[in-house]
């Protein structure tokens, strides 16, 4: 039980830390999941060489999935290094175990109607896909949230201020080695893998 | 004897865990920006030979179209897709360039592998007035080693690959657009791998 909201709780710092390195292409995934409007919103237009319009782009939906992705990515850190820092509150364990469960339902939403495209759950550390083996994955880190949630001896989980303290800090060099790794890997692959279709 | 609480060891070994598996990937990527340019010839046409004809068909009409590069015409080809964020960069330089007038006497197509449905989760490609086509048979396509997008390739009106490469810099793309538009041996240009790294500036 003990591990299970240890490794919970490490994982989403990371994930957290690799979407901040990455928050273009997290926003390319999360905008699969948003409504967008039928047409795209338009701020005004410029000639075209044959006299017609062409289209100007306000912005606006693309500064609200890169706010989404931004606020799911830092939700993530936060809801990881208090979970990890603070196993007495147990009301933490029901909020992981709820983000656990909206990974579940992206992941089968994803597999239901974007089978194939990229998740970037771990940002650039991962290439996994929306797949059967995501929706797996999703499930069992769901259910590692759920065993956690499971009462334990106070006295296991008695920890003085240094060591909350401690365990944020690591917390934190986690989720900014893991923006290193996925700058790097981002970086290195410059180029988005092919979809698919292509191969 | 000091206690200590068993969820501080498990969280020490969790975080020790992480930071071990991240510290690897990092070895590892290091690896591969040694070897980065073996991954970058691998990507796109080899230039100087004939572009392979394709069959593809616009979004939203199911009739079968055929590009045969070598008709007279100079090609700018970009395979991209709606959900990779470089390829609507591409795509609004392209769009730029195009109406700058940069881009008169070419055909531009961009090649789509996302399902038609996918055009309008993305504002870029949903507005833009290039035309768009999806590839419908394998048929010619793996001639062209799209393993990564954006891909540009530029093809001269002999139908002969002259430039490609993974580019969204406006400058880029503009040296592409001219290196289809030169005569053959002065039309040369080697393939630019890098869509990261570029300058802040966006040239």
């Amino acid at each position: 039980m003990l591990a299970c909201k240890a490794v919970v709780a490490v994982l989403l710092v990371a994930a957290g830390g690799a979407k901040l390195a990455d928050v273009a292409g997290f926003a390319a995934s999360v905008r699969l999941f948003l409504p967008r409007p039928a047409a795209p919103r338009l701020d005004g237009t410029a000639a075209r060489l044959d006299g017609t319009a062409v289209p100007r782009l306000d912005g606006t939906a693309a500064r609200l999935d890169r706010g989404v992705a931004v606020g799911i990515a830092v939700g993530e850190i936060a809801a990881g290094a208090a979970s990890l820092s603070s196993p007495r509150a147990s009301w933490l364990n029901l909020v992981v175990l709820a983000i656990c469960g909206g990974f579940v339902t992206v992941s089968a939403a994803g597999y239901r109607w974007h089978r194939g495209r990229s998740c970037r759950c771990f940002g650039a550390l991962s290439r996994r896909r929306f797949n059967l083996a995501g929706l797996g994955r999703s499930a069992a880190i769901a259910l590692g949230a759920g065993v956690a949630t499971t009462p334990v001896r106070a006295a296991a989980i008695q920890l003085g201020p240094a060591d909350r303290i401690a365990l944020l800090a690591g917390a934190l060099l986690v989720a900014a080695a893991a923006f290193s790794a996925a700058a790097a890997v981002g970086a290195g692959r410059g180029a988005q893998d092919a979809q698919p279709g292509w191969t | 004897m000091i206690a200590i609480p068993e969820y501080l060891v498990v969280a020490q070994w969790a975080l020790l865990g992480a930071l071990g598996v991240l510290v690897v990937i990092m070895f590892r990527q290091l690896g591969r920006l040694l070897t980065g340019a073996a991954r970058a010839a691998e990507l796109g046409p080899v230039t100087g030979r004939q572009a392979a004809p394709l069959t593809y068909a616009r979004p939203g009409d199911p009739a079968e179209r055929q590009l045969t590069p070598g008709g007279g015409q100079p090609l700018l080809l970009a395979f991209v897709d709606p959900t990779c964020p470089s390829c609507e960069e591409l795509v609004g330089v392209l769009g730029e360039l195009q109406t700058a007038g940069e881009l008169a006497g070419l055909r531009v197509l961009l090649l789509i592998s996302d399902p038609p449905s996918y055009l309008q989760i993305s504002e870029v490609f949903s507005a833009t007035g290039i035309e768009i086509g999806r590839p419908v048979r394998p048929a010619g396509l793996e001639s062209y080693r799209v393993s990564a997008t954006p891909l540009l390739v530029a093809v001269d009106a002999a139908g002969v690959v002259r430039a490609a490469g993974s580019v969204v810099r406006p400058a880029e793309v503009r040296a592409f657009a001219q290196s289809c538009l030169l005569p053959a041996p002065e039309a040369a240009l080697t393939v630019v791998p890098a869509v990261a790294g570029r300058g802040e500036d966006g040239t």
